[in-house]
């Protein structure tokens, strides 16, 4: 992704203006909104890092970002540790549920994985129900530390970490590693034939996903400063592969740019109070129909093409 | 030496059907064998025996290089040296012809020293498919794919090389291009074959030995002379109305 010239222009240009835009813009609101998209950035680039070059769709990320917000909450709180601590804990503990959940369900082939990581997450939202004593049940865990007290130090903490695991992820897909998931999307057979351990890739991929998930969980929750059930929610899984497939599933950059778009396409529809949702959903199904291979991907790689041609 | 591959008492049965019925044969270094027999045989069950996609009988064995093979996953079959291909052409949707290649050679037996692309590039132009590394898979033809399942099997570094019907809706110059191919694989590096085929004129110049099979038992051995001439042979393709095949040899 980064070894061509206007690859490089791309991101620069991108980390400039989401740098330069709340400085423009100033105000707490468009930080937030912007706060927001970074982190549904991180989680659209680690779901598609597993499911985008896999092709065997998580219906279940957000079982992912509750557990590392809850880890967070629980350190920060219960436990009194740093916030900081709180990255590392999220990103294992999440790793740890991805190993348990990916050993069983990633054998199986057809729906059942996306069927068995939703309902990882239903019963987890439940989970937080039922032990109410120690979760908090709806109301959760609040009163968490800010990791950055200053707003905008915050968001500029996690553009970083979206351009590290962006980039970090770019890297892997464009590895053997990534060619290998992507040959599992289109053959698993072939692979085995070829003495590709198809069970162990999709396994550490669905945990490298899983990482970076809880690690956007735990921001979120020292941004939001208290966690609930609603972390796990199935809408939130949807919305993350709509931002996925709306950028171009398996292009690792495209997702990035599909999550920042909806998320300020929904704050800009604001204005039309209840026609909002409506006209969310018109633009995206048009999205979707009519661009089946995504939005953001597409159109970058008519820009690189179209800069080549020119050099 | 002893053989490269020793199948004995293979069988398998799905539900009440039995599908393979106590095959044995054995295949030595170097060789070129043939697996014949009219449809529903058995053949292609077997190769997913031997490969690890199906899981036999209990009371089977197969020995490979000496070591036994049955009940491992196909993966570390595959990374023990066995490369099969597929009756229909299963390339990875999705990638470039030459990346196709490569992940042939990202299994456990890929030499770390060498460079993956080189030796991608280098079965490509073998296959005769070097002017289309950078074509996407989908658009091959059907020739092509197979001359690309080829070179995705070689990638692996395999001792032993599984054809299912490499032949199977090919023109009669892309079969001679092929078994040409074949040929030169086994006579320049030794490779030993095995191969499923219905076409049997180019098939039995191919091959030094053929092993019949009939509702997935063995009903003859021997060199391709002998077995277009054994009445078993005759009978399970006569018997069926298929006269045409063995009068094509």
């Amino acid at each position: 992704m980064f070894g061509r010239r206007i690859d490089r222009l791309g991101v620069a240009a991108f980390v400039v203006f989401m740098a330069l835009l709340p400085l423009v813009f100033p105000g707490n609101y468009l930080i937030g909104v912007l706060t927001v998209s970074v982190i549904y950035g991180i989680w659209a680039v680690s779901w598609d890092f597993m499911s985008g070059l896999t092709g065997r769709e998580n219906f279940g990320h957000s079982l992912f970002i509750g557990v590392g917000a809850y880890t967070a909450g629980f350190m920060n709180t219960s436990f009194g540790l740093n916030g900081w601590w709180s990255l590392p804990a999220a990103m294992l503990v999440a790793m740890l549920f991805a190993l348990l959940i990916g050993l069983p369900t990633l054998r199986l082939k057809g729906p059942y994985f996306a069927l068995a990581m939703l309902s990882g997450a239903v019963i987890m939202q439940r989970l937080m129900l039922i032990f109410w004593e120690q979760t908090g049940g709806e109301e959760g865990i609040n009163g968490l530390e800010p990791l950055i007290r200053s707003q905008l130090g915050f968001y500029y903490f996690a553009l970083a970490a979206l351009c590290a695991i962006t980039a970090l992820l770019a890297l892997l897909a464009r590895s053997h590693w990534g060619l290998i998931l992507r040959a599992i999307k289109g053959d698993e057979a072939t692979c085995q034939a070829a003495g590709i351990n198809v069970t162990l890739y999709k396994i550490v991929s669905l945990i490298i996903s899983a990482a970076f998930a809880g690690a956007g969980g735990a921001m979120y929750a020292h941004y939001q400063l208290q966690v609930s059930p609603q972390l796990f929610a199935v809408v939130t899984s949807i919305t993350i592969i709509t931002m996925v497939y709306v950028g171009g599933m398996g292009s690792i950059y495209g997702p990035v740019g599909g999550a920042i778009l909806l998320v300020l396409l929904t704050e800009l529809l604001r204005r039309f109070g209840e026609w909002r949702l409506m006209i969310y959903s018109v633009t995206l199904i048009l999205i979707l129909f009519f661009l089946p291979n995504g939005l953001i991907a597409p159109i970058w790689r008519r820009v690189r093409a179209t800069w080549e041609r020119r050099t | 030496m002893s053989a490269l591959l020793e199948v004995s008492r293979l069988n398998k049965h799905f539900g009440g059907l039995h599908a393979v019925k106590d095959v044995s044969f054995t295949v030595e270094r170097g060789e070129v064998i043939g697996i014949l027999g009219p449809n529903g045989a058995g053949k292609t069950t077997v190769y997913n025996l031997l490969t690890g996609f199906i899981a036999p009988d209990a009371g089977s064995t197969v020995i490979f290089d000496g070591r036994p093979v049955l009940g491992l996953a196909p993966h570390r079959i595959a990374g023990l040296g066995i490369s099969r291909t597929f009756q229909l052409c299963r390339p990875f949707v999705g990638l470039s012809v030459m990346e196709n290649v490569i992940v042939g050679g990202l299994g456990p037996a890929r030499d770390r020293s060498a460079r993956l692309h080189d030796r991608a590039a280098s079965l490509l132009q073998r296959v005769g498919l070097a002017g289309k590394a950078e074509v996407a898979v989908e658009v091959l033809s059907y020739g092509d794919q197979r001359r690309l399942e080829i070179a995705r099997a070689l990638a692996a570094r395999p001792a032993l090389l599984m054809l299912d019907e490499p032949f199977a809706g090919l023109g009669s110059a892309e079969i001679a291009d092929l078994s040409t191919l074949i040929r030169q694989l086994h006579a320049d590096e030794g490779l030993t074959v095995i191969l499923i085929e219905h076409k049997l004129r180019e098939f039995m110049r191919l091959v030094s030995r053929v092993i019949a099979l009939d509702f997935g038992e063995v009903i003859a051995e021997g060199t391709p002379e002998q077995i277009v001439v054994h009445p078993a042979v005759i009978e399970a393709y006569i018997g069926r109305g298929n006269e045409g095949s063995v009068d094509a040899a």
